[in-house]
C-alpha cells in the first residue's frame, strides 16, 4: 500500500477535493465534512457544443484535458486551502460519457497518488441525491428525490446516506432529452431546456392539450410520445405560436413530474421532496414543486440551480459519505459509462 | 533528479523512471485499452521497486501523441495532475520522436508511423544526429498512399517503425522498397532518455501548457465542415 496515513479517520473536518467531468461541465470543488462547500468552480463548455446541437464527446474530452488542472487550481485557491490540507480526492466515475469520465478519473487518481491520500470514485446519480443534503444537512429522512436531467428521470426514496430505493424511472426518453429534442424541432437551439423555459413565459400553457403519459399509472415516466405529439401538432398547424407550443409542452412535462413525485412522497411517507438534476433549473418545475409542497404540507427542497445542475460540490459531498462507509478505492479503478445507482432494496 | 516517463498514446501502457545514468525502472503492459486502470498502479509499482520516492521526481515526461485519443488523454491528464501536485514541470514529446529514438544510430532515414485507424496513419521523418534523432518533417496525418508518394519522392534508404508501418507493411513495400524495425509501440524508456536531456537544459513547460497533438479534428467538426462546404 502506498503512503496512506493508517490513522486517517473520516470526520467533520475531512476535506475532499472533488472533480466532475461526466459530460460537458469541467468542475472542481473543495468540500469539508460532506456538507461545507469551501469552493465550487464550474466551467461550462456549452459554447463549444452549441453549433452541433448537442454535446460532442470528442470535443468535450479535449476541452476537459485543457481546462481541468486550472479549474482544480482555482478550486483550491477559492477554498483558501493548501494542498496539504486535502484528505481525499474524488471524481465522478460514471455514469456519463466515457472519454470525459476518463479525464477526470485519471486526474483524480494522479492527484491522490501524488498527495498520498485516498481516491474515491463517485456515482454521478448518487451525487445528485446529496445536493439536498448540502442545502440542509439535517434534512429529515426519508425523502423522495426527483432526479431529472438530460440522461435520467428517476424517483428515488432516500432513507439516509447510502440507502436508496428506486421508485420509478423513465421507460424511454429522459425529461431533459425531451426538452432538447423539442427545442431542436422548434429551432430554438441548444441547450433546449433554458430556451424552452424562456420562450414558454410568453406562451399560453393551456393553448394545446398535450398528453400527460401515464399520469395516473404507477411511478414510471414516458416522454417519447409527448415529443411525437408536439411534432405532429406543429406539422398539422404550421401557424401555431411557437411560444404556445413551448409553454404547453413544458406544462405537460412538469404536470407529470410533479404529480408523480407527490404520489411517491405519499406512498413512502416522505418527510420532504427534493429536486435534483439539470432539469431542476426549469422555473415552472421549481414553482410547481414548491407549490405542491405547500398544498401537501410537506417540505419541498429546491437546491440552488448551481447545485441542481452538474457540479463538483455534490461529488465532494457524496465522496465524504462513501469514504466514511467504504474507505478508499483502489488506483486501478476505471470509468463506467453505464454505472447504475446501487439500490439497497 | 528522477524523470518519470508516461507513454499511453498506443495500445501499450509504458512507464519508466530514469536518473542521469539511465533507466532505473520500466513497466510495460499491453493493456488492451485499459490505460486508465493500468497507468497509476504501473507508476506506483515502478516507484516502489526502483526505490524512488515522489519528492525525488523532478520532471514528468509524457507522450502527447499523435496516437489513440483516449489513451493519450489518460496519459496527459495523469502527467499534468502529477506535475500540478508535485509542483514540477513537464516535458511533452511526440510519439513519432519516441518511436524513432531507439534507431538513433541508424544511417537510414527513419519514418515513424502510428496507426491512426480509419485507413489513415500519423507519420514523420527523422534522421540520426549522433546521440539523438532530429525531425525532418512536421508530424502529419494522411493515407498510406501519401506516405508512399513521399518515400518515392525522396529516393532514400528508409527504415519504417511503428504499428502503422507494420499494419501497412505490404502496401508500403509495394510502393517503395524499404526496411522495417520490429518495434510496434513507443516505449517510455526512450521517452525518459530524450526527456532527461531536455530537462538538463530546462526544455520543459508548465503543466497547464501541455497540449495534446491530435492532428485530426473531432468527427463532428469534420462532418460539420463537409456539410458547410457542400
Amino acid at each position: 500500500m502506498r503512503g496512506l496515513n493508517p490513522d486517517f479517520r473520516v470526520n467533520e473536518s475531512t476535506v475532499v477535493l472533488a472533480i466532475e467531468t461526466s459530460c460537458d461541465e469541467t468542475a472542481a470543488a473543495v468540500v469539508m465534512g460532506g456538507t461545507e462547500v469551501l469552493s465550487n468552480v464550474v466551467s461550462s463548455q456549452i459554447d463549444l457544443h452549441a453549433a452541433f446541437g448537442g454535446v460532442v464527446p470528442e470535443i468535450a474530452s479535449r476541452a476537459h484535458v485543457e481546462l481541468l488542472n486550472p479549474i482544480v487550481a482555482r478550486a483550491l485557491t477559492e477554498a483558501n486551502v493548501d494542498p496539504s490540507r486535502i484528505d481525499a480526492v474524488a471524481a465522478t466515475y460514471g455514469p456519463g460519457l466515457i472519454g470525459p469520465l476518463l479525464v477526470g478519473v485519471s486526474a483524480a487518481k494522479a492527484l491522490a497518488f501524488a498527495w498520498e491520500v485516498p481516491f474515491i470514485g463517485v456515482n454521478h446519480l448518487e451525487a445528485h441525491l446529496y445536493a439536498g443534503l448540502l442545502d440542509d444537512p439535517s434534512l429529515p429522512m426519508p425523502v423522495v428525490v426527483l432526479l431529472v436531467s438530460g440522461g435520467h428521470t428517476m424517483l428515488i426514496e432516500m432513507r439516509g446516506p447510502g440507502e436508496y430505493r428506486l421508485i420509478g424511472q423513465t421507460i424511454d426518453d429522459a425529461a431533459g432529452e425531451a426538452f432538447d429534442k423539442v427545442a431542436r424541432f422548434l429551432g430554438l437551439g441548444y441547450p433546449g431546456g433554458p430556451a424552452i423555459d424562456r420562450l414558454a413565459r410568453e406562451g399560453d400553457p393551456t393553448a394545446i392539450d398535450f398528453p400527460r403519459a401515464m399520469l395516473h399509472d404507477g411511478f414510471d415516466f414516458s416522454f417519447s410520445g409527448l415529443k411525437t405529439s408536439v411534432m405532429n401538432h406543429v406539422r398539422k398547424n404550421p401557424s401555431v405560436a411557437t411560444a404556445d407550443v413551448a409553454a404547453s409542452f413544458q406544462a405537460a412535462v412538469v404536470d407529470v413530474l410533479v404529480a408523480k413525485t407527490r404520489r411517491a412522497a405519499d406512498h413512502v411517507g416522505a418527510q420532504a421532496m427534493v429536486l435534483g438534476g439539470g432539469v431542476a433549473a426549469n422555473s415552472l418545475l421549481r414553482e410547481r414543486f414548491a407549490a405542491a409542497g405547500e398544498v401537501d404540507g410537506r417540505r419541498a427542497l429546491l437546491p440552488s440551480r448551481e447545485m441542481c445542475t452538474d457540479n463538483a460540490a455534490m461529488i465532494g459531498a457524496a465522496a465524504w459519505y462513501r469514504l466514511r462507509s467504504d474507505g478508499a478505492m483502489p488506483l486501478d479503478t476505471g470509468a463506467f459509462p453505464n454505472l447504475r445507482l446501487t439500490v439497497t432494496s | 533528479m528522477i524523470v518519470l516517463g508516461i507513454e499511453t498514446a498506443t495500445p501499450r501502457v509504458s512507464v519508466a523512471l530514469a536518473d542521469h545514468d539511465g533507466v532505473v525502472a520500466l513497466v510495460e503492459v499491453d493493456a488492451g485499452r485499459r490505460h486508465a486502470e493500468t497507468l497509476v498502479p504501473a507508476i506506483e509499482f515502478a516507484c516502489r521497486h526502483a526505490d524512488v520516492t515522489l519528492p525525488e521526481i523532478g520532471v514528468v515526461a509524457v507522450d502527447v501523441g499523435p496516437g489513440l485519443f483516449t489513451g493519450m488523454r489518460v496519459g496527459i491528464a495523469t502527467a499534468k495532475s502529477l506535475a500540478q501536485a508535485l509542483e514540477i514541470p513537464v516535458v511533452p514529446l511526440s510519439s513519432l520522436l519516441v518511436l524513432a529514438h531507439p534507431l538513433r544510430n541508424d544511417e537510414r532515414t527513419i519514418v515513424s508511423v502510428v496507426d491512426a485507424r480509419k485507413g489513415e496513419i500519423f507519420y514523420g521523418f527523422f534522421r540520426s544526429a549522433g546521440d539523438h534523432v532530429h525531425a525532418l518533417t512536421e508530424p502529419r496525418c494522411g493515407s498510406v498512399d501519401e506516405l508512399v508518394a513521399d518515400l518515392v519522392g525522396r529516393q532514400q534508404s528508409i527504415i519504417c517503425v511503428g504499428d502503422g508501418a507494420l499494419r501497412y507493411r505490404e502496401q508500403i513495400v509495394d510502393g517503395y522498397r524499404c526496411d522495417f524495425a520490429d518495434a510496434a509501440f513507443p516505449s517510455a524508456s526512450a521517452l525518459v532518455a530524450i526527456a532527461d536531456k531536455e530537462a538538463r537544459v530546462e526544455k520543459w513547460v508548465a503543466a497547464d501548457d501541455v497540449a495534446a497533438l491530435y492532428l485530426r479534428k473531432p468527427d463532428a467538426e469534420i462532418n460539420w465542415s463537409t456539410r458547410e462546404s457542400a
